[in-house]
């Protein structure tokens, strides 16, 4: 090299040199400038909404990004804790295979194409079609169906500002049973004071294991903190089987046996409270007098639980009083004459007198909220298209009966319903026999679906109006009653990540094209303020964004109806143990005992039941939930799995009177060997929720029954056939 | 050993667990754990015949040993104990042998394949030191876990194992373990 | 979680550090005792000499790669933790792998290197000053090194050893059979190169390797036996680990193949070949002076009678094909005592 070429170097590269410098210098500048722009680290306090119970918690969110959500310690209810699908609530906020923008289909139903449009266009289009609807059938020509969320209520005005009056909602489904059967006796469905009492009777209700609510929390620690007893009855082994002390596996269907059985020890050798029943119950005399046929020796036969333990667990119970409880349950969807069971339990609390008492039921105390007035609409002037006056007349009006609807909507009768919109549910999972479902879903002219997930429904849907997730939304505040009763708030910890809406705009979207605007006018802000006017604070809503839950401190509070002249919400105005309200309507008056269908010879009972990670079936696909279960399994004794050459993890073949799956058996000897069971949430069609298509879909198999009282569907009085396949 | 100032600990009250594995999603979404492993897990066991069961449902983690064998074997020191007793994994003085997974008597450790290393509970380290809880003792729902200094004799824990007897995991390894299950 | 972790790139990097120090160990004993003029045994050694780094670098080359992070392996050298057997190892490894190259470059000859030096490019002529006759060096670096090598062959088993919480490992008797495995292994491999290279040799060139390799298995045979005695007669964590060889998925490997396959008949053969050997020698025995007692003449004559039967010595030869079986067999042994040791020993575990 000679010193030409040299310095030719030298100087390029000091040129290069400079250059890169500055463009060093003006890169941490940048960056710089955009750290300061994005905060840090916040904290923003808001609530769940992975299942029914609404715990609080407080997101944690970096950089706009939701990194963990721990629990409020603030709500008394969910006590500063957080479940394993609170905390995956991350997961249905990220997940990949959310539906991202408004669809309409394309190909046909159930075909799976779709075209992604814009709102106007969904909007529009769904717009048309009911009002094309209402246009030929009327507007009770619509079925609105909807699950509990703190924007129900929008989707439900809509519905009957519309016209309509076909609204079903999940009760019917789950708890029309229990509820009624409580309102009957009390006029209300009351709380039961877990923590503070010391025996406990509870029938199939999984609490430490189907999810986490408060009772969860306070069954556990009273049993193992403060010797509280639980006698648990089930056909399987579950978790709570497992805490009990002493656990029956009583045969299927038969519980108001044991029910009667304790009432006619509790009267017979005078263990109820007398004062208590003379007080504030009547029809006790002939209550005494029905039960004295159920003797425990009888319902050792029919429960096959030992008589000397049906004497034995009654005496404790009402020694134990008034800190004893028969617990309602919540699921009460078992079996045809499930109504009575609750009743017999409500009148069995009743007249060992723990009403309103700490560690017995306690009437829900509630915080007053205000509400914004709006435009009334004229109620809806058909009648419901599932004749609830005629065939149930106790059941409780807005929730419907959705078996009879679904029957009388398939035969056309008493007018035909042609449109479907269903908001944050999935009756192809959530409902009985599938196949009708389908069926239903088929003989539609317009189906519209609001949900975050292409559920099995949704992908027969004709159109989807994408919901924002709980995480991404504003919603009305909501008061839970109970006996510590709470005012929750839930705001956005990020902003929407996909071209979603929640619900509110969605229905304020179509109220606009379908001229009911008036009635949906008013932003979410305006009908917050209003809903927190009557707190106690001085500033409620800046208290609420900051604390995202109050409680007023002054609960619990026991003993406050407990006075002579309170009036209960009954037509005597005390606690009946004879109804006669149930007599009007042409009803047993006295629980009466019903047998069970008996179990057909190489048949087995199908039965139900949930596991501690997912929501019914709304939750199969995240993937933090399901890895804990990938797939259901038949659960299935040892001795007729023996006997059939079924060995643990070999594929099954389930059939029942309307449809068949195919799934792994899961040989266990934790269940009767008259009884098989499979998780629900699995063997979903949908191939976007790819985790969840794995399994069986209790859905297919289970065949269409109701209990007579409610409506409510019995989803235990199915009888299968399982081979090895 | 040198005394510590501060021992952080565990108790774990088992008979209220009930399985719901509220600790294993917090853990994962607090730390990153990726599908497939996890820093802690319950142990299942059925016991008896039909109808004669009985369950029993035990978290279990990393010890925490106050003699880790992980620590002992670990060429790098990339595994080390803090003073208040937290063990704990240097991610960027991981060689990824592995020597400590093996010598670990509670198979409490698991090797990231995407990052190279080897990983485990470490007591959520970062929120201990921000003055909050592991986030698995936070969130369970049954309150199983009781967790504090072993040294300040008014934290809970050292009440409570003041009350209660309890046993330790595998004794004979010699590891010296610091949970505590309450019997 | 239960898994495991180390798996056939540990097994093969443990059998081949075993190979290296074994081979360096008999060429470092043959070495220092062999004499001078006795080219056979100067043979053995030097091609101990030229193999022994060769298997553990290797070795050492997927270990590195069995890391989670290959390119930190430098972090093994930057820690001295006396604590931890594998950091001792590392360093261990890192000598005798300096030792044993500069031991084999003393094995090198004159004209070997000044070939290699007149050949290479012009601009790497400066490596010339690595042209240095080191074979002075060789018994010094023999004695150096015969620690080392045993070291580097009982640290594997140390390795393993020290770990508490794997009962079917936690004996002071891994290390030993280790060590005498890999010894035993060194031998084999020499045995079969020498078998395989030579056309016509004679067995007494062979006979310290065929002794050496005996003394090994025996050795080891017997480290297994009280292994399997004290393991018996020990806590349930031990016993049930040892259920993996007694009735669990590795009693065959473990009983037929490498107990029996790779010691009890490599042995057999070995000593089948040395019999005569002996039986030649005693011969020697009187002619050294040694005054065997023996009662009215009996004995004396029986010992005649069998020498008359064993051919003399220098007719003597070895059938190659034993000696290759006999070879391969170690050699397989060797590898299947580490690969059910590596595997059975993370799968037991204390209750």
């Amino acid at each position: 090299m000679n010193r030409r070429g040299f310095l030719k170097m030298a100087t390029g590269g000091a040129v290069g040199a400079a250059l890169l410098q500055t463009e060093a210098c003006r890169v941490p500048l940048q960056q710089q400038k955009a750290a300061k722009d994005v905060v840090p680290r916040l904290e923003i306090p808001t609530t769940c909404d992975m299942c029914v119970n609404k715990c609080s918690m407080i997101a944690i969110v970096e950089k706009g990004v939701l990194k963990k959500l721990n629990p409020n310690p603030e709500n008394p209810k969910s006590k500063g804790m957080l479940c394993a699908r609170g905390n995956a609530g991350i997961q249905q906020l990220y997940d990949t295979a959310r539906i991202k923008h408004p669809m309409i289909r394309t190909g046909e139903r159930g075909e799976g194409k779709w075209k992604v449009v814009g709102w106007d266009e969904a909007l529009d289009f769904a717009a048309q079609k009911l009002s094309a609807i209402k246009e030929k059938y009327g507007p009770q020509g619509t079925l609105w169906s909807s699950s509990e969320s703190f924007q129900e209520v929008f989707f439900r005005n809509l519905s009957q500002a519309f016209g309509s009056p076909n609204s079903v909602r999940h009760p019917t489904l789950c708890l029309a049973s229990v509820n009624l059967a409580y309102s009957v006796t009390f006029g209300t469905v009351p709380s039961f004071d877990v923590q503070n009492a010391r025996y406990i009777i509870m029938s199939g209700a999984n609490r430490l294991e189907s999810f986490i609510t408060p009772d969860t929390m306070d069954l556990i620690d009273s049993t193992t903190e403060r010797k509280a007893r639980l006698i648990y009855l089930d056909p399987r082994f579950t978790k709570t089987a497992a805490k009990a002390d002493e656990w029956y596996p009583i045969k299927p269907g038969t519980d108001l046996a044991f029910i009667l059985a304790m009432l006619n020890v509790i009267i017979s050798e005078n263990r109820y409270n007398k004062e208590f029943v003379s007080t504030y119950c009547t029809g006790f005399e002939q209550l005494a007098e029905h039960v004295k046929q159920y003797t425990p020796d009888w319902a050792a036969e029919e429960t096959q639980i030992p008589a000397k333990d049906i004497f034995r667990i009654a005496r404790e119970f009402s020694d134990a009083a008034p800190r004893a409880i028969c617990y309602a349950g919540r699921r009460s969807s078992w079996s045809r004459d499930d109504f009575s069971m609750r009743r017999g339990q409500a009148i069995l609390n009743a007249i060992v007198g723990n009403w309103d008492r700490q560690g017995g039921m306690v009437p829900n105390a509630k915080v007053e909220l205000g509400e914004l007035m709006f435009l009334p609409w004229d109620d809806p002037v058909a009648p419901r298209v599932d004749e609830l006056d005629k065939n149930f007349p106790l059941a409780a009006k807005g929730d419907g009966v959705y078996l009879k609807l679904r029957e009388n909507v398939l035969a056309g009768q008493p007018y035909p319903v042609k449109a479907w919109m269903i908001y944050k549910q999935d009756p192809m999972s959530a409902i009985p026999e599938q196949e009708k479902t389908l069926q239903m879903l088929r003989q539609m002219d317009f189906v519209g679906v609001i949900d975050i997930q292409m559920s099995d429904t949704a992908w027969y849907a004709d159109v989807i109006l994408p919901e924002s997730t709980y995480l991404e939304r504003l919603d009305p505040v909501e008061m839970l009653g109970g006996i510590r009763p709470v005012v929750l708030y839930r705001q956005p910890v990020v902003k929407p990540l996909h071209d979603t809406k929640p619900a509110f705009e969605i229905v304020q979207g179509l109220a606009k094209r379908l001229n009911l605007s008036q009635y949906f006018d008013y932003t979410m802000e305006q009908w917050i303020a209003e809903q927190v006017k009557p707190l106690p604070m001085d500033l409620p809503l800046d208290y609420m964004k900051k604390h995202g839950v109050y409680s007023p401190p002054q609960y619990p509070k026991y003993g406050s109806t407990l006075s002579p002249d309170h009036r209960f919400v009954t037509k005597s105005g005390k606690i009946e143990l004879l109804s006669e309200r149930l007599r009007e309507a042409g009803y047993d008056p006295l629980p009466v005992y019903h047998q069970p269908s008996q179990v057909p010879e190489g048949k087995f009972r199908l039965v139900l039941g949930r596991h501690a990670f997912f929501t019914h079936a709304s939750t199969s696909n995240n993937p933090w939930l399901n890895s804990f279960s990938p797939e259901n399994a038949l659960w299935i004794h040892p001795k007729p799995a023996d006997s059939l050459g079924i060995n643990d993890a070999s594929l099954v073949e389930v059939a029942s009177g309307v449809g068949s799956v195919r799934l792994k058996a899961r040989v266990t000897p934790k269940i009767r060997t008259d009884c098989v069971f499979m998780q629900h949430g699995y063997g979903k069609r949908s191939p976007w929720l790819r985790l969840a298509n794995s399994g069986g879909s209790d859905a297919q198999l289970i065949e269409t029954a109701w209990d007579k009282v409610s409506g409510g569907a019995a989803l235990h009085e199915t009888f299968v056939k399982v081979r090895k396949v | 050993m040198a005394t510590r100032t501060k021992r952080y600990a565990l108790a774990i009250d088992a008979k209220k667990c009930i399985d719901c594995k509220a600790c294993v999603v917090a853990c994962r979404a607090e730390n990153g754990v990726p599908l497939g492993k996890s820093r802690n897990w319950i142990n299942e066991e059925l016991r008896g015949d039909w109808p004669k069961l009985m369950e029993v449902f035990e978290p279990e983690q990393c010890h925490h040993c106050e003699a880790p064998a992980c620590v002992r074997v670990c060429p790098t020191g990339a595994s080390y104990q803090r003073a208040d007793g937290v063990v704990a994994v240097n991610p960027s003085e991981c060689v990824g042998c592995r020597y400590c997974m093996i010598a670990c008597p509670y198979d409490a450790r698991f090797f990231r394949e995407d990052l190279g290393v080897v990983e485990k509970c470490d007591l959520c380290a970062h929120r201990l030191d921000r003055g909050e809880l592991p986030a698995c003792v936070e969130t369970c729902p049954s309150k199983v876990r009781i967790f504090g200094d072993l040294n300040d004799p008014t934290s809970e824990i050292h009440q409570i194992l003041e009350k209660r007897q309890y046993r330790l995991k595998k004794r004979e390894a010699g590891t010296g373990p610091q949970i505590y299950y309450l019997l | 979680m239960k898994t495991i972790e180390w798996q056939y790139l540990i097994v093969s990097y443990l059998f081949l550090g075993g190979l290296s120090a074994g081979l360096y160990f008999v060429s470092a004993l043959t070495e220092l005792f062999r004499k001078d003029d006795d080219s056979a045994q100067e043979h053995i050694a030097r091609l101990g000499a030229l193999l022994a780094s060769w298997p553990v670098m290797l070795g050492c080359t997927l270990l590195v790669f069995d890391l989670g992070h290959w390119y930190r392996a430098y972090k093994l050298f930057l820690h001295f933790r006396w604590e931890s057997p594998m950091s001792i190892g590392s360093w261990l490894l890192m000598l005798f792998i300096c030792i044993s190259l500069i031991y084999a470059y003393g094995w090198t000859s004159r004209d070997g290197r000044e070939h290699f030096f007149g050949r290479l490019p012009r601009r790497l002529r400066f490596l010339g000053i690595l042209n240095v006759d080191v074979a002075p060096w060789r018994r010094p670096l023999a004695i150096a090194g015969l620690p080392v090598s045993v070291g580097v062959a009982i640290y594997t088993g140390v390795l393993l050893g020290a770990v508490q919480s794997r009962p079917f490992w936690n004996t002071n008797l891994v290390a030993q059979l280790f060590l005498f495995s890999a010894l035993s292994s060194g031998c084999a491999l020499l045995i079969l190169v020498l078998a395989m290279r030579s056309r016509k040799f004679e067995m007494y060139q062979f006979r310290s390797l065929y002794l050496l390799d005996v003394c090994f298995l025996t050795l080891e045979f017997f480290i297994v036996v009280p292994y399997f005695i004290h393991g018996e007669l020990s806590v349930e964590a031990v016993r049930e680990s040892l259920k993996l060889v007694l009735g669990g998925p590795f009693t065959m490997v473990f009983w037929v193949f490498f107990m029996g396959l790779g010691l009890v008949l490599p042995w057999a053969i070995e000593v089948r070949e040395v019999v005569p050997l002996f039986l030649t020698h005693v011969q020697l025995l009187p002619r050294m002076g040694v005054a065997t007692p023996s009662p009215a003449g009996a004995s004396v004559s029986v010992v005649s009678e069998l020498s008359a039967l064993a051919p003399p010595a220098n007719k003597l030869h070895f059938s190659r094909g034993w000696a290759v079986a006999a070879a391969l067999l170690v050699l397989v042994g060797g590898v299947l005592v580490r690969y059910i040791f590596v595997f059975a020993g993370q799968m037991s575990a204390i209750r």
